[in-house]
């Protein structure tokens, strides 16, 4: 089951090397996102998540905010 | 107008009626615009539907 | 959105994902760094005057009034000890009855705004809205300064 994170451990994720992945589209993405974040916005994931991930490495998602 | 017979305003970008601008709080601005529309013109907010109480 | 994609990923195979719910909001609201092209877009976190003067709720107008003034500010951001923005006494605010307590003479409750809101935007609306000055807060209401029209208008417009 993926596990809910806070700021302090998606800080701790970043630094440990997990793998990033902003979900929004590539427009939001493009103006801001988390430091080595990759964008698979959520509409692509099943063709993308593959060829773009590391399914051995930590992957952590996130989007806009909680709504 | 309210029920308290208090003159609305509009929004100026969506026209829903409020009773103050969101960003200068003042009841007699000439540009008002609601929480909702303000927060997604300084990018606090992606662009959602949004309904007012008024 | 993040949600689903979590569970996804989890379908497709990927043993440990993690989701961060609270999203790249919550991250720019801490003054994270970014990337992108919006990154290098000054804000209102960096324009903002740290140095602003506080009060508490208690304290008589006169007095806050002559130390402020006494310091070169006409305005004054009232919060309590955790720095939370309670209120706001702009010029008008200040000349009100020396006797009064501070919270019967500030504005309470304000907008702010915070720090990611870049600072053209912030520039454009105060100038719109003839809006001297206005709180930046975190996401949590903490005070990190007070953004003053003057200081937005030439960050945009240096030259001018």
């Amino acid at each position: 089951m993926p596990r809910d994170i806070d700021r302090d451990e998606a800080w701790r994720l970043l630094e440990g090397g997990a793998q990033l992945v902003e979900v929004l589209p590539s427009s939001e993405y493009e103006e801001d996102h988390l430091p080595g974040a990759i964008n698979l916005p959520l509409t692509k994931l099943d063709r993308q998540a593959e060829g773009l991930l590391d399914r051995n490495r930590p992957v952590m998602v996130y989007c806009w905010d909680i709504a | 107008m309210n029920d308290h017979g208090t003159a609305l305003m509009k929004c100026s970008t969506c026209d829903t009626p409020i009773d103050e601008c969101a960003f200068c709080e003042e009841p007699d601005c000439r540009t008002p615009i609601c929480y909702e529309c303000l927060n997604v013109a300084l990018g606090q907010a992606l662009p959602q539907p949004h309904v007012h109480g008024g | 959105m993040s949600p689903r994609a979590a569970w996804r990923l989890e379908s497709l195979g990927f043993g440990e994902v993690y989701d961060y719910v609270a999203g790249k909001l919550d991250w720019m609201a801490a003054g994270l760094p970014t990337e992108g092209t919006n990154a290098m877009r000054p804000r209102a976190g960096e324009v903002a005057r740290k140095d602003v003067p506080t009060c508490g709720l208690k304290e008589m107008l006169g007095s806050v009034r002559e130390r402020v003034r006494r310091q070169g500010w006409d305005a004054v951001v009232v919060v309590n000890e955790e720095r939370v923005v309670l209120g706001l006494l702009r010029s008008k605010e200040l000349e009100s009855d020396s006797d009064l307590l501070v919270e019967q003479a500030m504005r309470p409750g304000p907008s702010t705004f915070r720090t990611f809101v870049h600072i053209e935007e912030m520039a454009h609306f105060m100038v719109e809205h003839e809006l001297e000055s206005t709180p930046i807060t975190t996401s949590d209401g903490r005070l990190v300064g007070l953004l003053l029209q003057m200081d937005a208008v030439s960050r945009v417009r240096p030259d001018e």
